[in-house]
């Protein structure tokens, strides 16, 4: 395995190479802020926390990617990184992780923005709440677009229970609405 | 027709992820049964509401990206080089006092070995003590050979199979970066305070980092400025314990 350069010593070539890197970390979080803030709120963080977990999730992959580690599934890598550091302010804090509960307070655009969002955000809290942990994150992790194989490494557990968690989370859902 | 089948293998099976032969029997089925087809589409039908009603309820109170997206950018082009001048010089300083005491008494610190903060001032990389506890501490990366022997030719040392050890002065368990500027080559056995006494004292940082009692940046600033100090005090005690001292955890270089 190669040894990252130190930067006093770094030639032209691996500044080049560091700067290339930054700016696809930075893409990808572009790319997967809004998903991951949908997921990590979903899990039960508020938005300060949320916010937190993102950064360090990136800064994480930075290392992973500039130590030369392998680049499949990153996107499942990242949601793997966050939904660990979730768990585990959820431990620490000790509180039983109630999704979406500090995003009732956010502020809200205009009167008729509030009516409309809050009838929508009534409803999926409705379908959240009727939702264990586990089953939560599968459909969560599923409406983002990844497959149930990466769910499956994301959640650390098996495609089976990946599959049970989805079959249930749906019949909730469909429970609620007769 | 036989049982139909369950909605975790429907969906399974509608995103090509079921194995070969489950999916051709599946296949099969839904070939000749209605009621399954038309499930498949009730179910994706229910992910994509569900997904469509996550993004429409949060997405407009999620916060702007553009002062995280500049808070990510800065701090990956901070240098990553850590040269803290108050720990270097404290390092020098330190030497130097040694340097002073061992020329007036031979003691049992004549075997003191510190690393040369010229060649060894230590570096991190970025991450954060949530990160690197988040984790069971692993074994520390290889040391590139080439990296190895720079890091003995530069500090004048042509080392004897099994002497030696090379160490991170800032140990990966804390953040510390597998750069030269982060290793020294430390005796393995030779004087009290070896490496098998730092690798304790290593230990102990790492478990108190991780319980909150002291701060990261704190604990690789203890490593890098004077990891002896750190030592006496963490453990309350001028001289290396007994069963630290004879503490075996890291292979020595061969």
């Amino acid at each position: 395995m190669g040894v990252p350069a130190s930067i006093p010593f770094v030639s032209e070539h691996a500044a080049a190479g560091q700067e290339r890197l930054e700016q696809e970390v930075v893409a990808l979080f572009d790319q997967l802020r809004t998903p991951l803030f949908r997921f990590l709120l979903g899990q039960g963080l508020d938005a300060a926390d949320a916010e937190e977990v993102i950064q360090e999730a990136f800064l994480a992959l930075f290392e992973h990617l500039r130590s030369e580690k392998p680049r499949t599934n990153l996107r499942g890598w990242v949601f793997k990184v966050a939904h660990n550091q979730a768990l585990k302010l959820l431990r620490r804090s000790g509180a039983r992780a109630t999704p979406l509960e500090d995003f009732a307070a956010a502020p809200d655009p205009t009167p008729e923005q509030r009516v409309q969002d809050n009838q929508r955000y009534r409803q999926l809290l409705a379908v959240m709440r009727a939702l264990g942990p586990q089953d939560r994150a599968v459909l969560q992790l599923r409406a983002e677009g990844l497959r149930y194989r990466e769910i499956a490494g994301v959640l650390d557990i098996s495609l089976g229970s990946v599959a049970v968690s989805m079959e249930r989370a749906l019949a909730r859902i469909e429970a609620a609405r007769q | 027709m036989r049982d139909h089948v369950s909605d975790g293998d429907l969906l399974l099976y509608a995103a090509c992820e079921l194995d070969g032969e489950r999916c051709a029997a599946v296949d099969n089925h839904v070939g000749a049964c209605p009621v399954c087809a038309h499930r498949i589409h009730y179910l994706e039908e229910s992910v994509a509401e569900f997904a469509q009603l996550e993004s429409s309820a949060v997405d407009p109170y999620v916060p702007s990206p553009e002062p995280a997206r500049a808070r990510l950018a800065a701090q990956l082009a901070r240098p990553r080089r850590w040269a803290l001048a108050f720990p270097a010089m404290a390092a020098a300083i330190l030497l130097v006092i040694t340097g002073a005491a061992l020329l007036l008494r031979r003691g049992p610190d004549r075997h003191v070995e510190r690393p040369d903060p010229g060649l060894t001032p230590g570096s991190i990389v970025s991450t954060s003590a949530q990160m690197l506890c988040a984790e069971p501490e692993r074994e520390p990366p290889p040391i590139d050979p080439a990296v190895a022997k720079s890091v003995f030719d530069r500090y004048g040392i042509a080392p004897a199979p099994g002497n030696y050890e090379l160490d991170y002065l800032v140990t990966p368990a804390l953040g510390g970066s597998a750069d030269a500027s982060n290793l020294w080559p430390q005796r393995y056995d030779a004087g009290e305070w070896n490496s098998r006494v730092k690798d304790a004292l290593e230990d102990r940082l790492r478990s108190m980092v991780c319980s909150g009692e002291v701060d990261l940046a704190t604990a690789q600033s203890e490593l890098a400025a004077d990891w002896i100090g750190a030592y006496r005090r963490r453990f309350g005690t001028a001289r290396p314990l007994l069963n630290h001292f004879a503490f075996v955890k890291d292979r020595p270089w061969e």
